[in-house]
């Protein structure tokens, strides 16, 4: 009863701030907004090219993407050029051009176009637009391989008839395969990957930021004054701890909840994703209330605790994905919780897992939780009975 | 009478400094006593060890028969503790921050709501429950600081320094309510550096100095202690030193002087002599223009013990 207590004047402060109800509730969706719908306005995202041959067809379909007006267009001399470039996120997605496109769609075999992209939401909307450019300078060699398997004629002639028809026409273009479809599937909405790290970022962020109200409660000699009542130092650090995790976990289901509702975001199997939510909240928290307990200074708290908070989200791969990784960052990222809770919503999400499947990461979640609480209500009980 | 409170050689060190250096003394139900001493005195910490919020040294708290710890919660329901530092939350509103507090102190529901509104008319705050306390002014922060003590309707109440930086008509106010508070039956324990406060609200005092009890009674205890008199002045004319022998076999005079137009006296209680005093002196024909009391104060008895002035 006394911790809930003191968690729910923790809550009710919180939520009492004019600025925390901006950076809690309307920041992060906005932000989510911004970066699932980035072609609204403002600086155009860049995709780089490669082109394996000076075929007719690569040339047709670059020009036809220069010709864009949604991007701009950088082109690379080699492929590895282009796959660093989109690692290091100087372009937002790299288009693969293969050799002998002319001579296979002479043949009428497929063709394979490379499309690889950063999954924080640009990849995805960019991709269909690319789609489309690609499938309407294809959309005649469909037609003409069609007319030249029909008929019998050369192709060759079926795709200048095709091609003399094909503004005044509309024909279902021809599948073009791509080979980023592994690393994120088509199905996946443009803002379902972008509102996981998001999602992780803020919680641990709004979670981090509450050590600056444990200070101030501590400054205050409210702690100290709650001490004087009949409550005694564990049920005060449970209730400071049950106040972090409720404002955190509270902050999580309001932006799962509306962009669930907004942006139809996926977030998979709902038990399992609140499983997530609750257990990175309890990290958020711990981590939250060793800061507060260690550090007397609440703007201190306040600064280490964002600069931290930022540097794990981006090492744990809330920035750039974890799969664009080099394989030892991969295994450094896994130092951070916010990885291995993208694991466990990449598993709910992508692979379609359940709370069977992300039990992995929701143990190693409370591990993390329970070694920082445990640091932290050892630091508090010190901070509160030897001011 | 039975003791509320019982603190017994109390220390406290910070690293090689003794704040607190064998502090002992004992409050009886319903007595008001003051703990006066100037800045520095080791008044706060020893108020810190005896709600259990600081662990002592040595040396042990008792409280209606419980052993006082920081971790025993069974003491410190006796006790309401109004701490020197404001300690409110600045954004909470008086009836959260009042709620708050009483549900720590074990009130729920109907109970709790009504003491919170008996609590905000005995503060003065009923009108500005609802107001944040960060837009309350300095004596309004300090009446819902004290608010938060009474909660409970503590056996014992203990009150640091309440009135410091407080506005003289808050000060007043404050003054009785801790007067109505005690008159109520409630056990007080008042730290103060103001000798008025001591003196008007305390039924006995503890001087205390460099973390030590330098002396403790009631006032006119502790003025005795000293060897400080009353004097009496009496103004006037005629035969004022034909009364001197008069005067010196009244009880409790210890010295007598006489001018042409004054007479001073040293005595022991100078107010229950004065009728006596008066007809002595017109018994042997002197005539009275005025007289004048000076009784000693708490102010000269730590100036005594001491050496230095109570305010620095
Ligand atoms: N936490 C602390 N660390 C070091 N010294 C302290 C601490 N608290 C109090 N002191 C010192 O102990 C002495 C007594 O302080 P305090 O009890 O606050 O005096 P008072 O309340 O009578 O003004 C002072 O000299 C003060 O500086
Ligand atoms: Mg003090």
């Amino acid at each position: 009863m006394k911790p809930f207590s003191i968690a729910w004047s923790n809550v009710r402060r919180m939520l009492r701030e004019r600025s925390n109800i901006f950076f809690v509730f309307i920041f992060p969706i906005a932000l989510i907004l911004l970066i699932g719908v980035q072609f609204g306005g403002g600086v155009d995202p860049i995709v780089g090219t490669f082109s394996a041959d000076d075929g007719d067809l690569s040339q047709e379909i670059h020009a036809a993407i220069e010709a864009g007006e949604s991007f701009d267009v950088i082109v690379y001399e080699t492929e590895e050029a282009l796959v660093d470039a989109v690692e290091l996120g100087s372009v937002q997605a790299g288009v693969f051009l293969p050799a002998g496109m002319d001579a296979a769609t002479a043949e009428g075999t497929p063709v394979e176009i490379g499309y690889v992209a950063r999954p924080d939401g640009f990849g995805a909307q960019m991709q269909a637009i690319v789609n489309s450019i690609v499938a309407e300078v294809m959309m005649p060699v469909g037609a003409a391989q069609y007319a030249a398997a029909e008929t019998g004629q050369p192709f060759t002639t079926a795709l200048a008839a095709s091609q003399s028809i094909a503004d005044s026409l509309q024909v279902s273009p021809v599948d073009v395969s791509y080979l980023g479809e592994a690393l994120f599937p088509a199905s996946l909405g443009q803002f379902d990957l972008g509102a996981a790290s998001q999602l992780i970022l803020f919680v641990f962020l709004t979670a981090m930021a509450g050590s600056a109200a444990l200070i101030l409660t501590r400054q205050l000699g409210i702690s100290a004054r709650m001490l004087s009542t009949p409550t005694s130092v564990g049920q005060i650090v449970v209730g400071e701890s049950l106040g972090r995790f409720g404002v955190a976990l509270v902050q999580g289901v309001y932006i799962m909840v509306l962009t669930l509702i907004i942006f139809s975001v996926n977030w998979g199997d709902p038990i399992g994703a609140i499983m997530l939510l609750i257990f990175f909240s309890a990290v958020g928290a711990g981590a939250g209330m060793l800061m507060g307990s260690v550090f007397s200074n609440d703007q201190q708290a306040s600064g280490m605790g964002v600069m931290l908070s930022l540097g794990l989200a981006a090492l744990g791969g809330c920035m750039l994905p974890i799969e664009l990784f080099p394989p030892t960052m991969r295994t450094v990222a896994h130092v951070t919780p916010h990885a291995w809770a993208l694991d466990g919503f990449a598993e709910l999400v992508r692979r379609g897992g359940t709370v069977v499947d992300i039990l992995p990461e929701l143990g190693v979640l409370a591990a993390y939780a329970a070694a920082l609480f445990a640091l932290a209500s050892w630091r508090l009980r010190v901070a509160i009975t030897r001011p | 009478m039975t003791d509320i409170l019982t603190v017994n050689g109390l220390v406290k060190s910070f690293d090689d400094f003794v704040a607190v250096n064998g502090v002992s003394f004992s409050i009886d139900e319903g007595e008001t006593f003051g703990l006066l001493g100037p800045n520095g005195a080791g008044k706060t910490t020893s108020i810190s060890m005896i709600s259990g919020l600081l662990e002592s040294d040595g040396g042990e708290v008792h409280v209606a028969g419980d052993r006082v710890a920081t971790s025993s919660t069974k003491a410190k329901a006796h006790i309401g503790l109004v701490p020197q530092d404001l300690a409110i939350y600045p954004d909470l509103t008086a009836s959260e921050n009042l709620s708050f507090f009483g549900r720590l102190y074990g009130m729920t529901g109907d109970d709790l709501s009504k003491r919170v509104d008996q609590v905000l008319e005995v503060v003065g705050l009923s009108e500005r429950r609802d107001d944040l306390s960060k837009e309350f002014s300095g004596g309004m922060k300090r009446r819902l600081n004290i608010g938060v003590g009474l909660l409970h309707k503590p056996r014992l109440l203990i009150l640091d320094e309440p009135t410091v930086g407080v506005d003289p008509q808050s000060r007043n106010a404050i003054l009785e309510s801790v007067e109505q508070l005690s008159g109520e039956g409630m056990a007080v324990l008042y730290t103060t550096h103001y000798m008025e406060e001591a003196e008007r609200l305390c039924d006995r005092v503890a001087i205390i100095d460099e973390g030590q009890i330098q002396a403790e009674g009631t006032r006119r205890e502790l003025v005795s202690m000293v060897g400080e008199k009353d004097k009496v002045t009496i103004a006037g004319g005629g035969a004022l030193s034909s009364s001197i022998p008069a005067i010196e076999g009244l009880a409790g005079v210890t010295g007598v002087s006489a001018t042409e137009q004054q007479l001073d006296v040293l005595a022991e209680d100078a107010s229950s002599i004065l009728p006596q005093l008066l007809a002595a002196v017109t018994d042997a024909g002197g005539s009275i223009s005025g007289v004048e009391v000076f009784e000693p104060n708490l102010e000269a008895v730590f100036l005594h013990l001491t050496g230095k002035a109570l305010r620095d």
